[in-house]
């Protein structure tokens, strides 16, 4: 199941292998930045089963959906790549054991905050042992985000080990940002930012750019095209 | 009379329990007068609401059958289905959906979004029911029914807009604003019959005024008309009723009105919303399968020249005879005609035709597309199709989920036993997925449903309504057994000694297959089992199906290939074909890695968030995978998926770890593989079983 699980994997995510873990690594924040529309949720989810097939805990936190809304992108999503590699016959067997790994909270438009996400963390290591290696969220304002808020997350994660995924929308009138810095509202906390992408529309593919990496800020074009419904990389990695 | 089929609405009114929907349904049958005098559910008179019209649901204060029930109002012809409040009838509700344009989502403004909305809710998403919300109870204390608006985003995910607000709260609740007109509505007289349309309470102009830009922002998504004319201030009700509608037929906007149904307010103009706001059945597009080419989807049209096709969705055995609930879809349905049961292909000839307001009825003659209507005297079963002269059209199947539970039942003497067949004989018809077996070891007769009060219900009825006595078992999970790889097979079967011999010989594999319970494919080449024989060795497999080697139950999702095999030109027969069959079956299965699956069921539990440590725990000891959790400030909800065979006792262990603040509900979600510890408890069992039988 293991092998069958990280042979499906396609994600992005992949690509940072290079460090010898499958992320950017514990306490480590990452960031996709995209326009309305352009898949951010698609390529963040594809994030977390990634990190689900390569054997990592996975809580999703959302902001603006349901449970079962997430559930069923993760469900759709899966699907999908097990389509493609006809191997739909494992769905239920991998479906069961995404299911174990993964945890998804939600919260009502009001009701987030730092505190309560921290009192969460606590709840889910005492009544469920689940502590995530991987946390994804989905997604806050940028406009109204403070540093502070930033920090504290980021500290969160270094707490418990985990790497932290955002998404941010960007839009179409922002200004262009400046060379050697993050669009928009993020400038203010991109020292905080250990990985950041950019998501944009290439024809009909998305092409994929690095816009930080660790303490640089750089702006590589990765020459990577993605599938504009599943945000998924064209073919898998070997082990 | 030919009635203006823009002028029907079929809604169904859906809710959590005790959210008031029975006494609005009354309300609404007494502002359109059908009714002269207005009952209540617990109603200290005793009579009861009319729409409950069962003795078991008057006493436990809930609705289980849904009546279907017609009223005029404005010159609009509305039926309404007042359908049920306990998850483990879904079928029923899901009956009711199928046949429903539109529908009215009842939600208490004290206990907002409940477990039972968001099941409830989730259906109408998979029937693709346009909804609108009704926040009844604005007289309770705690009530608010902005933050029930709220959470209609926040746990439903649907884009809700207030159409009205609350003009006071609690006791001091009067009235609602209507904010498409602008103006405030009162309800006076006994029973809220008179309205009081004027002006908005001055200290509430600004705050309605607001609501109102809101609700236009919402609405003009779905009208570029009302969209132009808020740019230049000019949007009239006319433009904003349209778009809101226009909005709620996509499914993509539910308009939230709200009052009080037990204090008779906010009723009358929930009524207009329904016929301002809701579909008529030309505007939902309905599909019907060609039986005769292939299942091709047929488009049906709400015209009543066209070829009849008709809908059972609802069996009641009343004191007239069986009384049949159907849908006209297409065409007419007159007294005195003959139809065709596109099922039996029986012909049928329509006797009496009513139309129902619960237990009292009214004699009609025709029935057009659109309309609901009672059938007397017709023998079919829920889910039939009645068609006209024309192609066999059927209405898509409904789907059915497979009973998860069964429990054995035993009459006490032999009158109970006549009474307790005549009452499975009707139950059944009723509630497809109410299922009566025998046990061939035991002969005890097996009940089987979606939950243990679903049959707990039934039960209940035999001994009330039938006077049939009967004892029960323990209720039994539905376990399943499936092949986890494929397995070839090579068997001859042969007896040829002295007279007319048996020898067949088949070659082949199982293997597992996703879709469907059971399929065979015929591989075999150049004749070497002859045609005849193939037919006698697909019904071979099918014979081992019911009865799996590993703990005695139904063998599901496999797929019999045939490649091979040999026949004797004397000896071969249809016989030795199927023993053939069956035994290579068996054999092969036991090689297949059988396994034995589960029914897990989708639990959703609800309660204030200090008690989430102990909902988690409570799942977690019951083998469940919890999927996810909502935080919304005050309260919490967790989503978890639990084996059926740990919820037993369920209700009074969360009672007892949340004191008695956390509610749930389920729904069945899929069948999955025991684990290993779990499997060699039942094999054990099984098998010890197996020894006591032997030895008796």
């Amino acid at each position: 199941m293991t092998n069958l699980m990280f042979g499906l994997r396609r994600s992005p995510r992949t690509l940072l292998e290079r460090d010898g873990h499958p992320g950017p690594g514990p306490g480590k924040l990452a960031l996709v930045f995209g326009r309305a529309g352009v898949g951010k949720t698609a390529f963040i989810v594809g994030i977390g089963i990634d990190a689900l097939l390569s054997g990592q805990k996975v809580l999703h936190v959302s902001l603006d959906r349901t449970v079962d809304k997430v559930r069923t992108w993760y469900d759709d999503l899966l699907m999908e790549m097990l389509r493609r590699e006809k191997k739909l016959e494992h769905w239920a067997a991998i479906q069961l054991e995404v299911e174990r790994h993964r945890h998804i909270h939600t919260y009502a438009s009001s009701a987030f905050s730092i505190d309560r996400l921290r009192q969460a963390l606590d709840l889910f290591r005492s009544a469920m042992d689940f502590t995530p290696d991987v946390v994804i969220l989905d997604r806050l304002d940028s406009e109204e985000l403070e540093p502070a808020t930033i920090e504290a997350l980021r500290a969160i994660a270094g707490e418990i080990g985990a790497e932290l995924w955002m998404a941010f929308r960007t839009h179409r009138d922002d200004p262009k940002p400046e060379g050697g810095h993050l669009p928009g509202a993020a400038r203010a906390f991109e020292d905080m930012v250990d990985l950041a992408f950019s998501l944009d529309p290439h024809g009909n593919r998305i092409r994929l750019h690095v816009i930080k990496d660790q303490d640089e800020v750089v702006d590589k074009d990765l020459n990577i095209l993605l599938n504009p419904k599943t945000l998924l990389l064209k073919s898998g990695v070997k082990r | 009379m030919t009635i203006d089929i823009q002028r029907v609405r079929n809604i169904g009114i859906s809710a959590h329990i005790d959210s008031g929907k029975t006494t609005l349904t009354e309300r609404i049958l007494f502002y359109t007068q059908k009714i002269h005098t207005i009952h209540d559910v617990r109603g200290k008179d005793g009579v009861g609401a009319t729409m409950d019209h069962m003795e078991l649901e008057r006493e436990r204060g809930i609705t289980i059958t849904s009546a279907s029930t017609y009223v005029e109002w404005n010159g609009h012809h509305v039926n309404i289905i007042d359908t049920p409040g306990h998850v483990d009838f879904t079928i029923e509700v899901e009956r009711a959906l199928r046949v429903l344009d539109g529908a009215i989502l009842v939600l208490c403004a004290v206990a907002g979004v409940q477990s039972q909305s968001i099941t409830v809710d989730r259906q109408m998403k998979r029937y693709k029911v346009p909804r609108i919300a009704f926040v009844n109870k604005c007289d309770r204390s705690g009530a608010d029914p902005k933050r029930v608006s709220a959470a209609l985003r926040d746990k439903l995910g649907l884009n809700s807009v207030l159409m009205q607000l609350p003009i006071g709260l609690e006791e001091k609740f009067e009235g609602v604003i209507d904010l498409v007109e602008m103006k405030a509505i009162y309800f006076h007289g006994d029973n809220g019959e008179e309205l009081e349309v004027t002006e908005i309470p001055a200290e509430m102009l600004a705050e309605a005024e607001d609501a109102r830009a809101e609700l236009i922002d919402a609405a003009s998504m779905f009208s570029d008309d009302l969209m132009e004319a808020a740019l230049e201030d000019q949007a009239t009700p006319e433009l904003i009723n349209q778009a809101v509608r226009n909005g709620v037929l996509a499914l993509e906007l539910t308009p939230v009105l709200m009052g009080s149904a037990y204090k008779n307010k906010g009723v009358q103009p929930l009524m207009d919303a329904v016929i301002a706001l809701l579909p008529c059945p030309s505007d939902i597009p309905i599909e019907a399968v060609d039986l005769d080419d292939d299942n091709a989807p047929v488009e049906l049209v709400s015209d009543t020249t066209r070829q009849t096709v008709a809908y059972v969705f609802k069996l009641d055995e009343g004191r007239y005879g069986q009384l049949t609930f159907i849908r006209v879809y297409q065409g007419t349905l007159n007294k005195g005609d003959t139809v065709f049961q596109t099922r039996t292909g029986k012909k049928i000839k329509i006797g009496r035709l009513v139309r129902m307001h619960a237990d009292k009825m009214e004699d009609i003659v025709t029935g057009e597309a659109g309309d609901i209507v009672g059938l007397f005297g017709i023998d079919c079963h829920t889910g039939d199709t009645f068609v006209g002269d024309g192609p066999r059209l059927a209405m898509t199947s409904m789907y059915v989920p497979e009973p998860v539970i069964s429990l054995a039942v035993t009459p006490v003497d032999s009158k109970a036993q006549t009474n307790m067949g005549k009452a499975l004989s009707r139950f059944t018809k009723e509630d497809p997925t109410f299922r009566v077996g025998l046990d061939q070891e035991s002969g005890e007769t097996i009940v089987s449903g979606m939950g243990e009060l679903h049959l707990e219900v039934y039960i209940e009825r035999m001994r009330r309504e039938y006077n049939a006595e009967v004892e029960t078992g323990a209720p039994q999970v539905a376990y399943r057994e499936a092949l986890s790889r494929r397995a070839e097979f090579d068997y001859i079967h042969k007896k040829q000694t002295g007279g007319s011999g048996q020898y067949a010989k088949v070659v082949g594999y199982l293997e597992p297959c996703e879709e469907g319970d059971y399929e065979f494919v015929n591989d075999v080449r150049g004749g070497r089992i002859p045609t005849e024989f193939i037919g006698a060795c697909d019904k071979g497999f099918k014979s081992a199906l019911p009865k799996g080697g590993l703990i005695g139950f139904p063998i599901v999702g496999v797929r019999a290939v045939l490649e091979d095999g040999n026949s004797h030109a004397v000896d071969s027969s249809d016989m030795a074909f199927q023993t053939a069959s069956l035994a290579a079956f068996r054999e092969a299965y036991k090689r297949a890695k059988p396994r034995i699956l589960e029914p897990v069921m989708r639990v959703s539990v609800e309660g204030p968030a200090e008690f989430q440590g102990a909902i988690y725990r409570s799942l977690m000891q019951r083998r469940g995978v919890i999927a996810g959790s909502a935080d919304d400030g005050g309260f919490t909800r967790v989503d978890g998926d639990v084996p059926l065979a740990e919820m037993f006792g369920y209700s009074t262990d969360l009672r007892s770890a949340t004191q008695g603040n956390a509610e749930f509900t389920m729904e069945f979600s899929r069948y999955a593989p025991v684990p290993r510890d779990v499997s060699d408890e039942l094999l054990k069992e099984y098998g010890s079983n197996k020894g006591q039988e032997d030895e008796s």
